[in-house]
């Protein structure tokens, strides 16, 4: 009986399917699974009264809105910037190509309260760049702009590292052929080249987002953190810590928790979507 | 009315791909550009499609029916263009890949929906494909694809159609099906078509005439019958077939091999001049009995009979090298031939050039 399913069974390169399966499943449960459900069973202390009371909070509202708000708009002008940084670093060649490749990973590497601290001195009225926008009346640091500002040099990289390999991997020969076909540049770019980055696009889009609702170090040090304008919701978790109020904290945890769920799995949804064409089954 | 280039010149670096090369095209003609790699043949067609510019601006004509187009970019020559890897946009369907030409065009000039799905259906029928409209391409074939690919360059009713090595990324068996299915496809629509292939076999079935690229020029133009039978130069005549190659001595009329002479009518040359006669294996004869002056002896090394012909792998005595012949299955089983065995060779339709050796 075993040798005749053996004979039956695919065999692969690579053998260990159920040890590798067991392993993803342990480890997911382990690192990512275990603590997230104890946020849900923390919370779960709470009574419905006092759960829909710290959650929907006037401060916790204002909280999300410049939480999401924020790392949607930070997310959309990386992927935008972020397209451009890598269509350069791509179809040319120039001068210190290597070193801009390698300064797009230093958002990566940087400790974020060093890159908080370094944007609040940057754009304070008295800073380099601040001090140049202050007469036109703007102002940055302290501010929710500059709460976006913290949040899109976080994401930079997220963009161009995924967009790049797909780019690299872009036939020009598909630029011929439109083109010989009458498409104009601008056709070219819009109908042949944008669709096959979406992809890659929606994927950096999706991770700069989580990447920056989880932010703290920096944003901490740029924002002014005033209740109702500046307070973005991983601060909010922080002073109910700080208030050994954990049931609470951890309340507003699970709405993060469950509005990030929500977009990222639209995100994938729409990612899904967009590469529909990408089969292989020849019929 | 034609489609012609007049003194391309075209460089990549210290690299001549094109060499001061003039080609005209009549009409409903279809034409291959065959060459090894790097002749220049597809940067040739490159340029009339408006993907590469000559280096000889000023010098240099591309010309559509008296036209000149030698400075108007790709998207305003109409030249439909296919891909030896298709280049299908792998994100459309067949029927959107087909409608792509039509839809960028200017709202002026752009056809009215119903319209567009008219000629899409029309073309779908002609490369009987209809069925497959909503399939995306990776979901076809390699044949399916190319023929998407020229449906989509016939979309825009194009002046003249360009094909890069078609059938280059097909198997063997595809590949003749559609060189066979293109060639009636021409017949049916008599659009003036140039495609590049380094395959002279493709060259000679599917062309009206074959223009044989070297280094960056036109080695020879003409039919394919003139072309095989009249060849220009030993390259040439390398390039359209096995050959073999025979040192030896020009006469009036003949040419010596070692102890034998055999007639050769086109000679050109001094008499008693080293030449080397270039031979077909299938114009090789392979008999039992020396036939006097007009035969050498030599021994078989290897026969291989698999398939309509018998190919034989042949030593000559003389320490002249080894050659091959090819024979009828009929007459390889008459004979009896085994390996090993002493045979004498009869050479036909021997070719001598004058002063050109080297291929």
């Amino acid at each position: 009986m075993a040798t005749r399913q053996l004979g039956a069974k695919k065999l692969r390169v690579l053998p260990g399917f159920k040890l590798t399966l067991g392993f993803t499943l342990f480890y997911l449960g382990l690192i990512v699974l275990i603590p997230l459900s104890a946020v849900f069973i923390k919370t779960s202390t709470l009574t419905w009264a006092q759960f829909s009371h710290t959650v929907f909070s006037p401060q916790a509202l204002a909280a999300y809105r410049l939480s999401f708000g924020a790392s949607f708009f930070a997310a959309l002008v990386n992927a935008i910037f972020g397209l451009i940084v890598a269509w350069v670093l791509v179809r040319y060649n120039f001068l210190g190509k290597k070193l801009v490749d390698a300064l797009v990973d230093l958002p990566f590497a940087l400790p974020t309260a060093v890159a908080g601290i370094t944007l609040a001195t940057l754009y304070s009225p008295n800073g380099w760049i601040g001090g140049l926008l202050a007469p036109l009346g703007i102002k940055v640091a302290y501010t929710q702009l500059g709460v976006f500002v913290a949040l899109t040099f976080i994401g930079l990289p997220f963009i161009v590292r995924t967009v790049q390999p797909v780019l690299e991997d872009f036939d020009p020969e598909l630029e011929d052929a439109a083109a010989s076909l009458g498409a104009n540049r601008w056709q070219v770019f819009w109908r042949v080249i944008f669709p096959t980055l979406t992809p890659a696009l929606l994927t950096g889009f999706a991770l700069a987002f989580a990447r920056a609702l989880g932010e703290y170090g920096s944003v901490v040090f740029i924002s002014s953190n005033i209740p109702m304008k500046t307070q973005i919701v991983p601060l909010l978790i922080m002073n109910e810590l700080d208030g050994f109020q954990y049931a609470k904290a951890t309340a507003l945890a699970v709405v993060m928790l469950v509005i990030s769920f929500l977009i990222l799995l639209a995100v994938n949804v729409l990612q899904w979507w967009s590469n529909r064409y990408n089969t292989n089954n020849l019929a | 009315m034609s489609v012609e280039v007049r003194n391309i010149t075209k460089k990549f670096g210290g690299f001549t791909a094109l060499d001061n090369v003039s080609l005209k095209v009549e009409s409903g003609e279809l034409v291959a550009l065959l060459g090894p790699s790097g002749s220049g043949k597809t940067t040739l067609l490159r340029t009339i499609a408006g993907l590469e510019f000559p280096d000889n601006t000023g010098e240099a004509q591309v010309l559509f029916y008296g036209e000149d187009v030698t400075s108007i970019p790709a998207s305003e020559r109409k030249a439909g263009f296919a891909f030896q890897h298709y280049a299908l946009f792998r994100h459309m369907t067949v029927f959107e890949n087909i409608a792509f030409g039509l839809r960028v065009r200017p709202k002026t000039t752009r056809p009215a929906e119903v319209k567009i799905r008219e000629r899409v259906g029309e073309l779908l029928k002609l490369i009987q494909l209809e069925p497959l409209a909503e399939r995306f391409p990776s979901q076809l074939s390699g044949g399916q694809r190319q023929r998407v690919a020229l449906a989509r360059a016939l979309a825009v009713e194009p002046k003249v159609l360009l094909l890069d090595e078609p059938f280059g990324a097909l198997d063997a068996k595809v590949r003749k099906e559609l060189r066979r299915w293109l060639r009636n496809l021409h017949d049916e629509i008599h659009i003036t078509t140039l495609f590049v292939t380094h395959d002279q076999e493709e060259a000679l079935e599917v062309s009206d005439r074959v223009a044989i690229l070297r280094d960056g020029k036109i080695e020879q133009i003409g039919t394919p019958d003139e072309i095989y039978d009249h060849p220009a130069s030993p390259f040439v005549y390398d390039f359209l077939g096995n050959v073999n190659l025979f040192s030896g001595r020009v006469h009036e009329g003949s040419v010596t091999i070692g102890d034998s002479k055999f007639d050769v009518p086109e000679t050109s040359g001094e008499s008693g001049a080293d030449t080397v006669a270039f031979v077909r294996p299938h114009d090789i004869r392979i008999t039992r009995e020396a036939n006097g002056q007009k035969s050498f002896p030599a021994r078989i090394v290897r026969s291989n009979a698999a398939g309509p012909v018998a190919n034989l792998e042949l030593e000559r005595f003389d320490g002249g090298g080894r050659f091959t012949a090819q024979l009828g299955k009929e007459e390889f089983q008459q004979l009896q031939l085994k390996a090993g065995e002493n045979v004498f060779v009869e050479l036909k339709n021997v070719k001598v050039f004058s002063d050109d050796f080297s291929i």
